[in-house]
């Protein structure tokens, strides 16, 4: 079935993700070109939710109700690695700061130090 | 029995977080056998960074609590910049190391010009772990051998010696205490010559009770695959 395919295709896609992201423009575009396509598609399903049941059964997904759910599951986890990622890197980025911080303090204590003897 | 060039050339670098309780007696032993002691107190509420400076060390203070892997990389940083030194020798501050280990690992890496001395405690009969604490490490053994590809008996080890060359090649990016695989796989990238060391750990019940647990092997496979 189609949607097999694409559903693992996608749940592998997140698991890469997770491993190899790395911060850049283009990864930027892609989320924001989701988030346009995702808001566009549940305004259409919205207005006809016939249609999802036809674009269900066109991708081999008999309700669609399963459609949406499937969809949902893959968007959740995409969120929730996307997020994890992003705590990496403000770790990242406040032990760098704090380092700054700490090696900038001992520089100056050092420096009085020296000037004391 | 301090040879003046090993006490000047070789700086003492201590990651410590809340020790009040055992890192003043550390600090001093390890005054007497080296000159510069580095203690970089990791956002400690215990007031160990005054203990730690009245015992004779330098005290660096991160802001806020980041992690032993974090703590090292300042250390690293800072003692890098200091003029005269030839090592730094990584030591823990909870007192289950044995200064004179530390002296003996720096001597051999200055007389035989090995770029990093890594201390292990299952090449003599000294050290008598548990028979959990055993299978712990056994496992992180096994799993840094598979990742890093250097063949080491003791993998969580916080007393190494590296040279100044070798500290050139470590950049820990693991706060927590995945550095200790992080450290190992980066001189292993580095090709440098590198040998183990038989010390002495000695479980008091305090740093039993700051041990590793089974758990932490999962977490530190998690947080060396996804970077």
């Amino acid at each position: 079935m189609i949607s097999q395919w694409i559903l693992a295709i996608a749940l592998i896609l997140v698991g890469v993700y997770l491993l190899k992201a790395r911060r850049s423009a283009s990864q930027q575009a892609i989320r924001r070109l989701f988030i346009i396509v995702a808001l566009v598609a549940g305004f259409f399903a919205v207005l006809f939710p016939n249609y999802t049941t036809a674009v269900a059964s066109l991708l081999g997904i008999g309700r669609g109700t399963d459609l949406l759910l499937y969809a949902f599951v893959v968007f959740a986890l995409v969120y929730v690695v996307h997020q994890y990622r992003r705590q990496l890197w403000q770790e990242k980025v406040t032990t760098d700061l704090a380092r700054a911080l700490t090696l900038a303090e001992a520089e100056i204590e050092d420096l009085r130090n020296s000037r004391k003897l | 029995m301090a040879v003046p060039d090993l006490e000047q050339e070789g700086w003492v670098v201590v990651p410590m977080f809340n020790e009040a309780e055992v890192i003043g007696p550390v600090v001093r032993e390890l005054t007497q056998s080296f000159a510069h002691v580095v203690c970089i107190d990791d956002g400690s509420s215990d007031g160990s960074a005054n203990i730690a400076r009245e015992a004779g060390a330098r005290v660096l203070k991160h802001p806020l609590n980041l992690g032993q892997g974090a703590a090292l990389q300042t250390g690293f940083e800072y003692v890098a910049r200091q003029p005269g030194i030839t090592h730094v020798i990584t030591f823990d501050a909870d007192g289950q190391h044995l200064v004179g280990d530390a002296l003996e690992m720096l001597e051999l890496a200055k007389r035989k010009r090995i770029s990093v001395v890594f201390g292990s405690r299952f090449l003599d009969k000294r050290t008598k772990p548990g028979l959990k604490k055993r299978i712990v490490l056994k496992l992180a053994v096994l799993f840094t051998r598979v990742f890093t590809g250097l063949r080491l008996t003791d993998a969580h080890n916080g007393l190494r010696v590296l040279s100044m060359e070798a500290l050139d090649f470590v950049r820990l990016e693991q706060n927590g205490m995945s550095h200790a695989t992080e450290i190992v796989h980066q001189i292993a990238k580095s090709k440098l010559a590198w040998r183990e060391y038989p010390v002495e750990v000695l479980y008091t019940e305090y740093s039993k009770n700051k041990g590793q647990s089974l758990w932490n092997s999962v977490n530190i496979l998690i947080d060396l695959l996804v970077r």
